[in-house]
């Protein structure tokens, strides 16, 4: 049983359909990789497991229960994180608030944590009081997601974590996602241009169109041709 | 003939309302930031406070509670009880109108919420009406002498001091719970962006109730104090200081509740010192013109941010 | 049957009072319904069409009045442009620093302009008369149809007497024809306009003014166009008013009333739809007086009865949003509002 099931979900934006009968799973501390042209749907995707959309039909299940229907505040009472693709910080509150935030349904000491995020994003920790939307797009990146890690998450989903960024900031960002990993969170990353994510995946998706496409382990998705000229920039 | 030497003395008279215009300006100013609207029907919020403080008041004294005068000012315990409980009525009266209907029009969108805000204004208004007849009603018909503060000419009512000095420990006091509260630090993180804030798990629901328990409550205190210094209440009170409120909040920058206070205060003061040069019927034109040039100056205000 | 006269009388000064706010509706429905132009300023352009048509075609000031310029006594017809003019001119002044903004601000300005407007009107008596307002103002061919009907019951002195007040209130039977085709006239136009590729462009910037803009429409000037032309629709409504009522003060167009009740009318008949507005004009205007009989039998004052009437009609409104947004009539779908 994995921890996170995707099974044949159909949704999208009102009347309009983005995803047709796409079907994904993750399992425990496995990092998986979605990716795919612009449009194709793997924001959707995100969002509908998130409960900011309802699911049209299909059905979403996280470790054992129904998810389909619940709105995103349940999801993330049941350890599931989300970390948009874009406006994925409150500018306007300081590092630290932004991630007393990430820990507000937690009513005991939560400050440890908060030490471990600084130690695993040492640069928050010397900007601790600095206003979130005065930083660069990778620190608010980072923030962004030790926002989301506030709550001992089993599963994070991280939309585009590395776009818009330059290449050495990005290559800072998937070495701490394995170090997130290696902590025994489960991580599904969505991602255009996508090598770099590939390479550090078990499994990878290919998604087009709304639709599933490829499925395969990480190395044998890098391995492909087709898929290295198709969706990897050749 | 109104001369320049009158101007000091139309600056205090201008702190005074622009206290009160502050006040009113806050919460306007949260629930557009919160809540994603323009909320015509807090003016009217300002009037069902006075009124509901002025039925308090009305019982207090009818059971006999001592309101024996405070030193100096006019009013002593019974009315300070009516206005506290007031203050709280207002705000669960605040919290249901929130959940019969603004809460359920939320997902229609801004506009709709706006307009059903400006139903709220004329219905409460006209329960007021109903019940209290468009007449003005007294706090009290005492009259207060003004005492000189001996510069310039500048007297004052100590219960205006009262105003200034309630409105600016009101002030100090959502700044602190905005500032270090974690529910204050949730409101600003909706401001921010309200899905985000969904999605990291923060109980919007509680920030809204917040969020109109801060706004309901200083709507009230701004129509109590605003029926201290004008002597009377009328149920057209809050409509009245609406555009002013408004106004202020437009000036400071919309959905920045600092900005509110700081165009508030500017409000007031243009609106008192304007008298000295134009009919004392124009104040709200004044504020009116004031917020236009703002629009053509920098549409985010004084201190707004761009968005 | 003189009961029935009395009832058909009614229904005669009831129909002009409902075609009247019609005529507002349709404009509303040119900014609101079409273009999604949150104006609450709608008294304010009402009551300028009003005075304007009142200084254009008035008698020229009395002694014992405040006002010392106007009254023109110009034609019916001048007033009515002029009142057109006036209303769309100011609209244009309102709509410049706010429409490429939220819509908050034109809401917050249109509020503010008409609170102004009402300022004026009380303020400046050298102009308006002050609170006391214009009196006697001409309604159009009234001398020629009044003398009319003069000879004619003189000279059929026999008649009887339901005929006889049915005849003597042929001028509110002119009026109602007369506001009936300006009504219908101006629903033409309105439908023409909401067919023709510019109407596409104005509901295509309700439904999403980003993606209209990047189509390289310039979405500024078709909503100022839109505010400006149901500012004017509005203003000409005013002067309809002014001419019928023949007396115009400052308490008759306090901001919030007039226009909450048109926003009623609009929403309830359906937004975005010409006939709704209509509709919804003489539904809502039924309610209104409808409500005005009944509360009568109430054991109210007759300001807590008129309270009453107000918080009835904010309940209409607030039901009419929770359960039925569209309408009566619901906006029919045009190509351009399917996403
Ligand atoms: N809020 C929305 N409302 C309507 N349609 C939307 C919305 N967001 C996205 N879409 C549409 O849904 C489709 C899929 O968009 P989505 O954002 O999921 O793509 P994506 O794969 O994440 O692309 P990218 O790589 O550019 O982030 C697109 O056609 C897009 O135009
Ligand atoms: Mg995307």
């Amino acid at each position: 049983m994995s921890l996170l099931t995707v099974e044949k979900v159909t949704s999208g934006y009102g009347d309009m359909e983005v995803l047709h009968e796409v079907s994904i799973a993750v399992d425990s501390q496995e990092i998986v990789t979605i990716i795919g042209p612009n449009g194709a749907g793997k924001s959707t995707l995100m969002k509908t497991i998130f409960g900011l959309l309802k699911p049209k039909s299909g059905r979403i299940s996280f470790s054992d229960h129904e998810i389909s229907a619940l709105s995103a505040d349940r999801i993330v009472r049941l350890g599931m994180a989300y970390v948009p693709q874009v406006e994925n910080v409150f500018p306007s509150l300081t590092v630290r608030e932004n991630l007393e935030m990430g820990a507000f349904i937690r009513s005991d000491d939560f400050s440890g944590r908060i030490r471990e995020m600084y130690d695993l994003f040492p640069i928050l920790g010397r900007r601790g009081r600095q206003q979130v939307g005065k930083m660069s797009g990778g620190e608010r990146q980072m923030v962004a997601m030790a926002r989301a890690l506030m709550l001992n998450p089993q599963l994070i989903l991280l939309d585009e974590p590395s776009a818009a960024l330059a290449p050495n900031l990005a290559e800072v960002i998937f070495e701490r996602i394995e170090a997130i990993n290696d902590t025994g969170v489960a991580i599904l990353i969505v991602e255009q241009n996508a090598r770099q994510s590939l390479s550090l995946s078990d499994r990878g998706y290919v998604l087009a169109s709304g639709r599933n496409r490829f499925t395969d382990t990480g190395e044998n998705l890098l391995a492909n041709e087709e898929i290295g000229q198709l969706y990897l920039g050749g | 003939m109104t001369t320049l030497a009158h101007i000091p003395q139309l600056l205090v008279y201008g702190i005074i309302s622009g206290s009160i215009i502050s006040l009113g300006g806050i919460g306007v100013s949260l629930t557009y930031s919160i809540l994603g609207f323009s909320n015509f029907a807090h003016g009217d919020f300002m009037a069902l406070g006075a009124y509901i403080a002025l039925g308090l008041f009305t019982l207090f004294t009818g059971l006999g509670i001592t309101n024996a005068p405070f030193g100096p000012l006019s009013f002593g315990f019974g009315f300070v009880l009516a206005f506290i409980l007031a203050i709280a009525l207002t705000a669960i009266a605040v919290i249901l109108i929130d959940r019969l209907l603004f809460r359920r029009l939320r997902r229609s969108g801004p506009v709709i919420l706006m307009m059903s805000s400006i139903g709220v204004a004329l219905g409460l208004r006209n329960i007021l009406q109903f019940f209290w007849s468009p007449q003005p009603h007294y706090y009290s018909q005492a009259i207060q002498p003004a005492v000189s503060l001996g510069v310039l000419n500048i007297r004052i009512k100590p219960d205006e001091l009262f105003i200034i000095a309630l409105a600016v420990v009101l002030v100090i006091v959502v700044h602190a719970f905005m500032r270090y509260t974690k529910m204050g630090k949730a409101m600003r993180a909706m401001a921010d962006n309200a899905t985000l804030a969904q999605v990291t798990g923060i109980n919007t629901d509680r920030v809204i109730i917040w969020t109109w328990v801060i706004g309901a409550g200083l709507a009230a205190t701004a129509g109590i104090l605003a029926g201290i210094e004008n002597k009377f209440i009328t149920p057209e009170l809050g409509w009245q200081m609406l555009l002013s409120i408004f106004a202020g909040v437009v000036l400071g920058g919309i959905g920045n509740p600092y900005g509110a206070i700081l165009g508030g205060m500017v409000i007031g003061i243009s609106e008192e010192v304007s008298t000295a040069f134009i009919s004392t019927g124009y104040k709200p034109a004044v504020a009116f013109v004031i917020m236009i040039i703002m629009l053509l100056v920098k549409p985010t205000g004084l201190l707004g941010r761009k968005d | 049957m003189e009961h029935l006269v009395g009832i058909l009388n009614y229904i005669v000064f009831f129909a002009i009072t409902a075609g009247t706010y019609s005529i507002l509706s349709l404009g509303l429905n040119i900014q609101w319904g079409n273009t999604g132009l949150f104006n609450i300023g709608i008294a304010g352009f009402y009551a300028l069409g009003a005075y304007t048509s009142a200084l254009l075609c008035g008698l020229p000031p009395s002694a014992w009045e405040g006002r010392t310029f106007g009254g023109f006594q110009l034609p019916f017809i001048v007033g009515l442009l002029g009142a057109a003019i006036v209303s769309g001119v100011v609209a244009m002044l309102v709509g410049a620093p706010t429409l490429r903004l939220r819509t908050d601000y034109l809401a917050i300005a249109t509020i503010g302009i008409a609170e102004t407007i009402r300022l004026i009107l009380t303020n400046e008596s050298w102009l308006t008369n002050g609170v006391w307002g214009f009196q006697q103002i001409p309604s159009p061919l009234y001398k020629t149809i009044h003398a009319a009907t003069s000879a004619y019951l003189k000279g059929h002195p026999n008649l009887p007497v339901w005929l006889h007040d049915l005849i003597s209130k042929s001028y509110d039977w002119f009026y109602l024809v007369l506001v009936l085709v300006v009504l219908f006239i101006l629903y033409l136009i309105m439908e023409r306009l909401v067919r023709s590729p510019w109407g596409r462009v104005i509901r295509a910037i309700r439904e999403d003014e980003d993606a209209t803009s990047m189509l390289g429409k310039n979405t500024f000037s078709f909503k100022m166009q839109a505010l400006v032309l149901g500012a004017m629709i509005m203003g000409i409504g005013g002067s309809m008013y002014a001419h019928y009522a023949r007396f115009i003060s400052p308490v008759s167009f306090k901001p919030l009333y007039g226009t909450f009740i048109v926003w009623v009318m609009l929403i309830l008949g359906g937004s975005g739809n010409n006939k709704g507005a209509i509709l919804g004009g003489f539904t809502v205007w039924g309610i209104w007086a409808g409500t005005d009989f009944l509360t009568k039998y109430l054991p109210f004052t007759s300001t807590q009865s008129a309270s009453l009437r107000v918080i009835l009609i904010a309940v209409l409104l607030e039901v009419i949003l929770l359960w039925r947004q569209q309408g009566l009539l619901p906006p029919k779908k045009h190509l351009f509002s399917q996403k």
